[in-house]
């Protein structure tokens, strides 16, 4: 039975394309979530879609809600030695690793996990090929075969994995799930009957458990979810990792409810569209990530100068040029805020989280709509493929508000781009009664004819009417956590790495020190007075974030005036908790591992 | 400059773990790898009867940090069984089909519990008491207050007995040809020594052989120990301690001298001049009785260890011991053996 403990374990199984390291991953997660635990998960896979390049997925399992993956994981399980050993270093002290201990073929000397198992870690060597063998006449049941021997060892109640494993193969033939739910049975007895050595403790739920409400989504899934919800009416996309699984998703989900769904030739051709269906009222987004960011830049100016609202989502990867398609970095966040021709200020949002991409994704439309601009929603593949469990709130609702609509003046003629005290201007939409009127690239008028004597009105206009984004209703923009007042360091995250940022903000505040950190969701227009207030407070700002450049830190030091402290990091991998707590330590004087943790 | 010499050890108990330290200590530039087919790194055996005194954690009981592999770099291999050495192109072949090349070699695998001939088909009703795992399991299944039979009674056996007794259990033992191996006792001593364990509380069963083993779903004692004249004596485990038999079997084509353990010169040498062996899986060559000896006790087999790691990097010396062949018993009727006694 499972102890009363709470549970904050992280689980990473690798092995190499083909081997099941994914799916074996995906049952863990949605039995893990079954069981009630709150769950980060994220997978890495190599950029070939073909080949024996290595996966790896890692899943943290939690009573209470935790905000980013571990830098160490406490279980480690090989599908593959060659891929796998790299990883045995990441396996914390006393944590597990399990191995294939009876091969079928020589392997060359340290090819083998149980080289790489320091002595510090405990190793479980068993026959899983054999076993799979034996249970399915087929070896790729593997995958399958150690999850039971994890439930197994671990007391993990089986029938959430047969369960998961039913769902997951209920569209193949009866015998995979026999197959299949044999082979986790046959590593169960084997797990049952190993005598646990590790100290890895499965405890209950807990308090903090997030029940049988809680549904599982990735980043991407997540979008899709907000989009639905928002009744969005038309996509036009191209595909690109990461970005793609949100388009694969939409079109499947929209015709069926009445939304148009295209695939375009590419980049340029799916903004355009999304564009010319935003200005007919059309709710539209497209997706695409950096390097179709960049070929979108010229007709995102467009909906900038025609004022047209269009939601575009961004799951940034490695670059720049092809890059590293699936790895993860925040790197294009220059080209999300500044990129393209003029003066082209849009709304930039940056979830931080699985359910921040559901809200702002949900909201999105709204905010385009309200100051009819592009609003990028910029993620990353971090973000795009991690899994969170997350409770859906019954009161968030996103479908479109009436708005008021503009009435006809027979003695004036219709301004499209009227001035305002706002500076929001009365929108039509194209083939209304005496509202015609005019669009265009050119700068104009506020009949929306050509005309480059107002260029700075209308500059003005365009930038001014942002300003009241930062308080629109119901979105957080900005959001303060831990210490109140003045503090020894704080911490300014934005994107998936801000998950990374809160973890270490804990981490530092349980070593005592004044911490506080800030999420920024809001990257253009910048919430300026919160910034100023959390710049106040702190003696120290530091700014960790993905990319090479320090993007974020010279956004927001650009904007204030003032310096910031960077720590960048691009490897294509998430953010490290203990880079940001030594940099925390550095910043606050309290720069030496504390006794506790030394000894 | 030659390359560093890579030093595999075989074994990671008393003899091995003594050896790898020695060998570092000797050679800083050698690599050294320690197989073994332990879950653990190294752990006194000794000291497992101390599961039943409250220690469950393992690392309790190591005699060293884990971190101290990595400092004294010492790979440390666990659940790797060697199938096979080649003694001719010095490599060793493990169970999950890697072989590990070697300069030099020291055997250290120890032994395994011996098993009567015709109670090997119960085996699977016995517990064993050779590592960490089973010692939990043993306390885990032997119900507080209750009975375990003891069948053999080495001095592991007594040793683990005493433990037993002390904490609350209760013990019978049935007596074989085996019991106080390794000594050698006589039989008057013999019938001291029976006398002393039943006033210490154990019931000994001194005059039958045991011949089965059964065990019971239903009634009060799970398991029952058959002697050849009938007699049933009931518990609820049932442990052999019949002494040890040397680990030899993956040594059949290393091509070195082997009787019921490695033969080795005093200096520890096998017939094979780039393997040394040590502990409980060797016999010694004693020139004054031209004979080989086996050298049992902790004491022995770590000086053994390191002796056999002296000798591997350069030095010639002979293996000699003060550890007196002994057992005794105190005035509380506590049994020791000078083997034992650490």
């Amino acid at each position: 039975m499972m102890n009363k403990a709470g549970t904050d374990i992280q689980i990473a199984i690798c092995g190499s394309a083909g081997d099941g390291t994914i799916a074996s991953g995906d049952i863990m997660k949605r039995a893990a979530a079954l069981m009630g635990y709150n769950v980060i998960a994220f997978d890495e896979y190599p950029p070939e879609i073909r080949g024996f390049g290595k996966c790896i997925s890692r899943i943290r399992i939690s009573s209470k809600q935790a905000y980013s993956l571990k830098e160490q994981s406490d279980v480690l399980i090989s599908l593959n030695d060659s891929h796998a050993i790299p990883h045995a270093r990441e396996v914390r002290d006393f944590g597990a690793v399990i191995y294939d201990d009876n091969l079928v073929s020589a392997v060359a000397e340290g090819g083998h996990m149980s080289a790489h198992i320091n002595a510090a870690q405990v190793p479980y060597g068993f026959a899983i090929r054999q076993m799979s063998e034996q249970a399915t006449n087929a070896a790729r049941a593997r995958n399958i075969v150690v999850l039971g021997y994890l439930a197994g060892l671990y007391d993990l109640p089986p029938e959430h994995f047969r369960e998961i494993i039913k769902a997951k193969f209920a569209k193949k033939p009866q015998a995979v799930i026999d197959d299949n739910t044999k082979a986790f049975d046959a590593g169960l007895v084997a797990g049952q009957a190993v005598f646990k050595l590790d100290d890895v403790v499965v405890g209950a739920a807990g308090d903090e458990a997030t029940g049988s409400k809680a549904v599982m989504m990735t980043g991407n899934g997540a979008v899709v979810r907000g989009f639905m919800e928002a009744e969005i009416q038309s996509y036009f996309g191209y595909p690109i990792t990461p970005a793609t699984s949100i388009m694969e998703r939409l079109a499947v989900e929209m015709p069926p409810k009445g939304g148009n769904f295209l695939q375009t030739e590419d980049e340029i051709s799916a903004i355009a569209a999304a564009i010319g269906a935003g200005y007919t009222g059309s709710r539209a987004a497209t997706a695409t990530s950096g390097p179709g960011l960049a070929l979108m830049a010229e007709m995102l100016g467009l909906g900038v100068m025609a004022e047209v609202p269009v939601v575009v989502v961004v799951s940034q990867r490695g670059g720049p040029s092809t890059g590293l398609p699936t790895k993860t970095e925040q790197s294009d966040l220059n080209l999300a805020v500044f990129g393209g021709s003029g003066d082209a200020q849009r709304i930039v949002l940056a979830p931080t989280n699985v359910e921040g991409c559901y809200r702002c994704a949900g909201m999105a439309f709204d905010i385009a709509e309200t100051y009819q601009t592009p609003v990028i929603l910029l993620i990353d593949l971090y973000l795009s493929n991690r899994y969170e469990t997350v409770v859906p709130s019954d009161e968030a609702s996103f479908a479109p508000k009436p708005r008021i609509d503009v009435v006809a003046d027979e003695n004036a003629p219709y301004k499209r781009f009227a001035f305002t005290e706002n500076h929001i201007s009365p929108r039509a939409l194209p083939g209304q009664a005496g509202l015609m009127h005019t669009i265009t690239g050119l700068e104009h008028n506020e009949l929306g004819r050509p005309n480059d004597a107002i260029h700075m009105d209308m500059s003005t206009k365009r930038h001014e009417k942002l300003n009241s984004a930062v308080h629109f209703p119901g979105l957080n923009v900005s959001k303060r956590f831990g210490d109140e007042g003045p503090v020894d360091v704080g911490i300014l995250g934005w994107g998936s790495s801000f998950g990374e940022v809160l973890e270490t903000m804990y981490e530092a505040q349980a070593e005592g020190i004044r911490c506080a950190a800030m999420k920024v969701v809001m990257l253009s227009p910048l919430p300026i007075e919160a910034l100023k207030e959390f710049f106040a407070d702190c003696r120290e700002i530091l700014v960790p974030e993905l990319n090479y450049e320090g993007q974020f830190a010279s956004l927001v030091s650009g904007a204030l005036g003032k310096p910031v402290t960077r720590l960048n990091r691009a490897t294509g991998s998430p953010m490290v908790v203990n880079e940001i707590l030594e940099e925390v330590r550095r910043l606050s004087g309290q720069n030496q591992t504390p006794l506790s943790a030394a000894e | 400059m030659s390359a560093p010499l890579h030093h595999v050890i075989i074994g990671s108990g008393s003899a091995g773990f003594g050896a790898a330290t020695t060998l570092r200590q000797n050679d800083d530039d050698c690599r050294i790898t320690m197989i073994t087919m332990d879950s653990l790194p190294f752990y006194n055996r000794y000291d497992l009867p101390q599961v039943f005194h409250g220690q469950h954690d393992w690392r309790e009981l190591l005699d060293v940090p884990p971190a101290y592999y990595d400092d004294m770099r010492i790979a440390l291999r666990r659940r790797s069984r060697v199938v096979d050495v080649d003694g001719t192109n010095q490599l060793v072949t493990l169970a999950h089909q890697e072989s590990v090349a070697y300069d030099r070699l020291l055997v250290c695998a120890g032994g395994r519990g011996y098993l009567p001939e015709n109670l090997t088909g119960f085996a699977g009703l016995m517990h064993g008491f050779g590592s960490f795992e089973a010692a939990m399991r043993l306390y885990r299944d032997l119900p507080k207050g209750g009975t375990a039979i003891i069948i053999g009674g080495d001095m592991i056996g007594i040793d683990l007995a005493m433990t037993l007794l002390d904490t609350g259990y209760k013990v019978s033992l049935i007596a074989t040809p085996q019991t106080f191996w390794p000594h050698e006792v006589s039989d008057e001593e013999r019938t001291q020594l029976f006398a002393a364990m039943t006033a210490r509380g154990i019931t000994v069963h001194k005059d039958h052989r045991p011949v089965g083993v059964s065990r019971k779903d239903a009634g009060k004692s799970r398991c029952c120990v058959t002697l050849d004249d009938g007699t049933e004596v009931a518990g609820d485990v049932v442990l052999p301690f019949c002494g040890l038999t040397s680990s030899v079997e993956f040594m059949l084509k290393a091509e070195v001298d082997i009787e019921r353990g490695l033969l080795v010169t005093p200096e520890l040498q096998t017939s094979n001049k780039t393997i040394w062996a040590a502990g409980d899986v060797c016999q010694i060559w004693r020139d004054q009785e031209k004979a080989y000896h086996f050298y049992h006790g902790w004491k022995n087999v770590r000086v053994m260890g390191e002796l056999a790691a002296r000798n591997m990097t350069g030095t010639h010396e002979v293996f000699d011991t003060d550890v007196e062949d002994r057992i005794a018993v105190d005035a509380n009727g506590q049994i020791s053996s000078t083997f034992w006694t650490h």
